[in-house]
């Protein structure tokens, strides 16, 4: 299969007064056509920054320092993302890659109804008005919520309805794309489930192509067929999801599936100490602090990705 | 994959249902409204007693100073002071007991209109009467100077906010934080002298040409007074409206930095959009608070510029009334100042549920 989008060697900083800090550092990524593609890892490793480098959204302080984000169009055309002019790029946005916010009750202006914001982009895409609210309409509806959602204001939503507004405004336009940022987070437990089982459902429906990330494996072991695991900026592990459960190579992921608690409830292993900020990343495997196999290579030599077993793929020393 | 549906024809009662959900998020404003109301004609009322106690239980009465000032001044060696002082009293009420004084002061001012006795500066002209008729002036010059100020100043903020990565815009910023606190009399004396004096471009002072009679059907009149106005408002134009600028640049600035901000250029809406619909109505909401404050202060800021201009108004007005002891103007300027901040911060309030929906539901 042809990746719909091929990411290379992408690393995005936020500049400070003296020195640029790599929230995402040199990372590669294919994401194949009608795939959930999910992206894990502990809060502040990057997924966020990678996110909004996916639309191209990235703006100062935030510099992309390298690589490049493909997107191959339904004419099979590929385009880069990054650096492309700020016209061609607007075209893209919702029509090819549209995006889920992470807290969506932030993400809508309060001041303005559903149906404003939910229509303004299909109005700037071209579609009349009537078309435009016909399809609001329609998204809703696929999402399960009443047309009456339009007249209402952000605030006047509980939290699983904004999202649910969100989603359905990001199908307006049926893109190619849907990313995902912390879908569920926030929610309770029940609206989580039914908030990913609509996520399903439209890539199901649509084929379309969804990146969900999350801070969560258990929103991983629920909707991802496939998963990156970032640790630091970096991707630690890429695979299917089921091999990945079945059997973690990299030592974080080990301590992450570990440290979901199972059905006794219990934490069985933690995990110990802290990722290290951007701004001060330790030498060669960034997670060498924290890993128990740690061995001096690790400390001096950065682990690339490499394929460890067909389709699964690891970025550390010590994992064959 | 799925096609959308065709657009359906929706039937008379779907209609009505709509309209019914339309209205439905304003139905809390109802209450909002009324309650706001109550809150309104109970400091108004509080403001009137204060303004009664302020002036009635000053140690003194305004009669006895104001003839032993005469006296002081020589100009009052009247036979029978004392007799004509109680003749004084009993004509302004000032020979009943405090709480009727009181009731009496209330129902003056509240049932009776704005009544607040004689002046003595322009006696036996009505307190109302003297203070009205400056009243158009303090608005004229300085309430539409404000709301020019004000519409500058927002728009221009708006873009300084707008910009705030563009080097350049920080010129801007730095002579509006200079005009912002400069003392508006310093931008005032300084126009007279540069376009006054030293080029001779505007009149210096006065409402009008000290020659023409007042007559506001005739419209070389009016260019007149328009071409006295212009250095009055436009120093306040200069002063507030940086301060507006000011503002409304940091409330952008902060809209800029919202999640739903970057959301809308996700969506691929243009920077125009994203600047009318996003950035600038969500700013705008303080920057109507800014305003209605600032208005309602009006008559406090123009004392000093009515001076300088020597221009007709409710602060002169003012002066002239305290040099002299009048009471009554002193008191009713004071009042109407008060009532003015009240009312306007009423209307702000009445108008902000309309454009922030927030306010419907969090006041109910
Ligand atoms: N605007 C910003 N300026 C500076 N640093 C930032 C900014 N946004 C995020 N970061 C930093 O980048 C790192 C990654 O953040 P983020 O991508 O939000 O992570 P995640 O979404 O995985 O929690 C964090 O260390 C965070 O502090
Ligand atoms: S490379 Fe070394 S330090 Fe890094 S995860 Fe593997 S074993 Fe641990
Ligand atoms: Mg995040």
């Amino acid at each position: 299969m042809t990746p719909i989008m091929q990411i290379r060697d992408l690393s995005v900083g936020y500049a400070s007064r003296r020195a640029v800090g790599l929230a995402v550092t040199s990372v590669n990524l294919d994401v194949e056509k009608g795939e959930i593609l999910g992206v894990v890892g502990e809060s502040g490793c990057g997924k966020t920054t990678l996110a909004v480098a996916l639309l191209g959204l990235i703006e100062s302080p935030g510099v992309i320092q390298s690589g490049s984000v493909q997107l191959r169009l339904a004419d099979d055309k590929l385009v880069d993302l990054v650096g492309l002019a700020p016209r061609p790029l607007r075209q893209i946005r919702w029509k090819e890659i549209a995006y889920i916010p992470q807290g969506s009750m932030s993400a809508l202006n309060p001041v303005l109804r559903v149906r404003q914001q939910m229509t303004d982009t299909l109005v700037q895409h071209g579609l009349s008005k009537a078309e435009a609210i016909e399809r609001a309409r329609w998204a809703l509806n696929l999402v399960s919520l009443d047309a009456a959602v339009l007249d209402k204001y952000p605030h006047e939503l509980s939290g699983g309805m904004n999202q649910r507004v969100a989603i359905a405004t990001a199908v307006t336009m049926q893109p190619a794309i849907l990313v995902a940022d912390e879908p569920t987070t926030a929610l309770d437990v029940v609206t989580q489930r039914s908030i990913l089982q609509e996520l399903v459902k439209i890539r199901d429906q649509f084929g379309t192509t969804i990146i969900v990330i999350s801070h969560d494996m258990g929103v991983m072991a629920q909707v991802v067929d496939r998963m990156a695991v970032m640790y630091a900026g970096r991707i630690a592990e890429l695979g299917l999801v089921l091999n990945i459960f079945d059997a973690p190579l990299h030592p974080y992921t080990q301590k992450l599936i570990g440290s979901i608690p199972k059905d006794t409830g219990q934490h069985l292993e933690g995990l110990e100490g802290e990722a290290p900020s951007l701004w001060a990343y330790p030498p060669g495997c960034r997670f060498h602090p924290r890993c128990s196999l740690a061995t001096a290579i690790c400390r001096e030599q950065t682990p690339e990705l490499r394929e460890i077993i067909s389709g699964q793929y690891a970025a550390c020393h010590h994992c064959d | 994959m799925d096609s959308f549906p065709l657009r359906q024809k929706r039937s008379s009662s779907q209609n009505l249902s709509a309209l019914q959900a339309r209205l439905q998020p304003y139905l809390p404003t109802a209450k909002y409204i009324l309650k706001r109301i109550g809150i309104y004609f109970l400091t108004v009322l509080g403001a009137v007693t204060l303004a009664f106690i302020f002036f009635h239980l000053m140690p003194g009465d305004p009669l006895s100073i104001v003839f032993s000032q005469l006296e002081k001044t020589n100009l009052g060696r009247v036979t029978g002071g004392a007799e004509v002082a109680e003749a004084y009293k009993r004509l302004l009420g000032l020979d009943q007991p405090l709480p009727v004084q009181y009731l009496l002061f209330l129902r003056n001012v509240l049932i009776g209109g704005f009544d607040l006795g004689p002046s003595f500066v322009a006696f036996p002209t009505s307190t109302r009467d003297v203070i009205f008729r400056q009243l158009p002036w303090t608005i004229g010059y300085f309430t539409s100077a404000m709301l020019i100020a004000w519409l500058i100043g927002t728009t221009i903020g708006a873009l300084l906010g707008w910009l705030r990565r563009i080097g350049l815009t920080s010129v801007a910023v730095g002579i509006a934080t200079l005009l912002n606190i400069t003392p508006v009399y310093i931008i005032a004396i300084a126009a007279i002298i540069f376009f006054g004096y030293h080029l001779h471009w505007l009149p210096t002072g006065q409402p009008y040409d000290p020659g023409l009679t007042p007559n506001w059907g005739d419209i070389e009149f009016i260019k007149n007074v328009l071409r006295h106005a212009i250095m009055p408002i436009a120093s306040v134009v200069l002063v507030w409206g940086a301060s507006f600028s000011l503002g409304m640049r940091s409330l952008m600035i902060s809209v800029l930095g919202e999640d739903y901000l970057s959301y809308a250029k996700a969506k691929g809406l243009t920077p125009f959009m994203i600047l009318r619909d996003y950035a600038f109505r969500n700013a705008l909401l303080p920057q109507v608070t800014a305003l209605g404050i600032a208005l309602g202060n009006t008559i406090n800021g123009v004392l000093i510029l009515e001076a300088i201009f020597v221009v007709p108004g409710v602060g002169g007005l003012f002066v002239r009334a305290m040099a002299i002891h009048d009471f009554n103007v002193m008191q009713g300027v004071v009042l109407l100042s008060t009532v003015a901040v009240l009312t306007l911060s009423l209307i702000v309030d009445l108008l902000l549920p309309f454009l922030d929906p927030r306010i419907r539901r969090s006041n109910d």
